[in-house]
């Protein structure tokens, strides 16, 4: 079976923030569909709307109006809101959002918990993002690096329908952002999650995505 | 209250240990929530997303994330009411409820035996400082715990009808039990005395606001000289940390080994035909033992908030040492100090077991009348005492709401 050309169908989403009587409108008619397996880059100034638009995906923040399928399910529409813990959807952001009172490896099994496989899923998973050693140091005791490592992993090993990636690596020195972009394709690949990235490196955009896209006043312009 | 006759309206026996659980539960429970409230506002809302993210719905976030990450300040709030419960000697005496306390007392009062009293004090205080280790522990780990950026603010969610007031009934149960209910109860009773300002409760109330202003004043300017000395000379906290302990202890206790103290300076007196046990210097130092760490912990993030750049430009200037706290530190620090001053008053106000055992021949302050005239069973005349301690309490914590409120802006 071919890959699904509609797999993240976005259809005129508005959302608009009210500030005291003024309505401040962050997206506008934005409509973007993604192929599956594809890893798109969207680039655009600050305060364009590129982290809105990933919560609107993962139903963080609720437009007011538009559709969102993904793969085939209504995810938000007219009627439907599916909440974010439903949707299947992973989200890495570049703040540090590592429970701090867990180790990497509880960090890990926190979202497949009730699995009885928790423990081989975090362990490959671990070794596919070379943190095995990491496994029982807590998330202070992480340098910037490892902590997004941690975090990359504790979405991949809930194998999510979607990826969305927030300027995960800009914390991270040059050096190690080279090493780490092949690792983290290749594992995306082998695990065939699609994934939508914001940045403003387009260093990483030439390494990691397939697609470019530009955020301007609201709307999606194709690069 | 509600004007019946017991034998019609069913009421449990309050005055049994399950009773007093019962009470402590609604009086003490602020320990726990004001820690809890504060870690909860501590946790990053990006936390909260990355765990519905993950795949928690509310209620698993609350409870697999949630409640295990603000573990220690619950810990760190149990272990303060622990304490506070072990040194409670008023209501678990109202209540007959034979406690380390009242064993003390009764050792001590009835018995005259300070030596076992001393003894039984030594076991209690162990425990205590037990819990005291527990709490510090817990809120040093609520610091590393909570090393994550906070970035988002929460958005308030606005709960329809049926939720809301549900929610808003449930929130009121502790408030209304621990607060509402006993306020109203001491005012219907009051309501039943002709006379509720006689003499003895003017008397009273003269001497509780008399001995906690004395009290209240010097034990700010304990603090503020020794943190001055600690900050201007480079010493270490320690004197503060030591210093600081005395609020773990129970006021029974002090007040058995103040009088213990006292004693032992007065039979090295005796040919000087002067005494110093039964005076208000023992409830005095009774307070600042017992008060130190309140005020330590205001002035001392108070003066950490003045940078030692100051200090040295200051001196720079030629300016010596009391004059920089003179006119550098006590003006940046009025309102610690004013802090100070309102947390001390409204905790000495309504002190009752070193004032119990310590004060002055014939010197009773509200809180002492409360409780002896509840030990005689006259409820109705301890009522109005009672009533003043709480107005008298809730004066400084208007002025302090003030205050947080104008710093906020």
């Amino acid at each position: 079976m071919g890959r699904t050309n509609k797999f993240l169908d976005i259809k005129n989403i508005n959302l608009s923030f009210d500030n005291k009587d003024l309505e401040i409108m962050i997206l506008r008619n934005l409509s973007l569909t993604v192929k599956e397996g594809d890893f798109v880059a969207i680039t655009g100034a600050s305060g364009s709307g590129k982290t809105s638009l990933l919560r609107v995906i993962c139903g963080l923040e609720i437009p007011k109006e538009g559709e969102i399928i993904l793969d085939h399910s209504v995810m938000f529409n007219k009627e439907i809101s599916i909440p974010t813990e439903k949707r299947n959807i992973g989200l890495v952001i570049q703040e540090k959002v590592l429970f701090p009172h867990m180790n990497t490896r509880q960090n890990i099994e926190f979202g497949i918990s009730k699995r009885k496989d928790k423990n081989e899923l975090s362990n490959e998973i671990m070794e596919k993002l070379k943190i095995q050693k990491l496994s029982e140091k807590y998330p202070y005791q992480l340098s910037g690096g490892e902590s997004q490592r941690v975090a990359l992993a504790r979405s991949i090993v809930m194998k999510p329908k979607l990826l969305l990636l927030d300027e995960p690596f800009s914390g991270l020195d040059t050096k190690l952002k080279t090493k780490i972009y092949p690792e983290i394709k290749s594992i995306l690949n082998d695990n065939k999650i699609t994934c939508l990235m914001v940045t403003h490196d387009l260093t990483e955009v030439k390494a990691l995505a397939d697609k470019l896209f530009n955020l301007e006043s609201g709307k999606l312009v194709k690069i | 209250m509600l004007n019946a006759e017991s034998d019609i309206v069913f009421f449990p026996n309050i005055r049994t240990i399950y009773g007093a659980i019962a009470v402590f539960s609604f009086t003490l429970y602020p320990y726990v929530y004001m820690v809890a409230r504060v870690a909860f506002m501590n946790i990053s809302p990006s936390l909260i997303e990355a765990s519905k993210l993950l795949g928690k719905n509310s209620i698993s976030t609350f409870f697999y994330l949630l409640i295990p990450l603000i573990r220690p300040a619950i810990i760190a709030g149990i272990a303060l009411v622990a304490m506070e419960t072990l040194s409670d000697f008023g209501a678990v005496q109202h209540f007959a409820i034979p406690t380390f306390t009242t064993g003390i007392f009764r050792t001590w009062t009835g018995l005259y035996d300070l030596n076992t009293a001393l003894q039984l004090s030594t076991i209690l205080l162990t425990v205590i400082f037990c819990f005291f280790a527990i709490e510090k522990n817990s809120r040093n780990k609520i610091r590393y715990d909570n090393s994550t950026t906070l970035k988002n603010s929460y958005k308030p969610i606005q709960l329809k009808k049926f939720h809301n007031v549900a929610a808003l009934l449930i929130c009121l149960i502790p408030v209304f039990v621990g607060f509402f209910l006993p306020v109203l109860e001491l005012i219907n009773w009051s309501s039943q005395i002709e006379n509720i300002f006689s003499s003895k409760v003017i008397i009273a109330a003269s001497n509780t606001l008399y001995i906690s202003i004395i009290a209240t004043i010097l034990i700010c300017l304990i603090t503020l000289i020794i943190n001055f000395i600690v900050r201007s000379f480079g010493m270490s906290q320690l004197i503060n940390d030591i210093l600081s302990l005395g609020y773990a202890v129970p006021g029974l206790i002090l007040a058995v080994g103040i009088t213990r103290m006292f004693t032992s300076i007065d039979s090295l007196l005796i040919n000087f035909d002067t005494f110093i046990t039964g005076s208000i210097l023992g409830l005095i130092l009774a307070y600042v033992i017992k008060t130190y760490a309140i005020s330590n912990n205001v002035l001392n993030s108070a003066y950490a908030s003045i940078p030692l750049s100051l200090d040295e430009s200051a001196k720079t200037l030629g300016t010596g040492r009391l004059s920089i706290l003179k006119s550098v530190h006590i003006p940046m620090l009025k309102t610690g100090l004013f802090t100070s001053f309102l947390l001390v008053m409204a905790e000495l106000i309504k002190e009752l077991p070193a004032t119990l055992i310590l004060r002055p021949f014939n010197f009773d302050t509200l809180a002492v009348s409360v409780y002896l005239l509840a030990s005689e069973e006259r409820m109705f005349e301890a009522a109005f005492p009672g009533l003043m301690i709480i107005i008298f309490g809730l004066i400084p914590i208007y002025f302090l709401n003030k205050l947080i409120l104008s710093k906020n802006g």
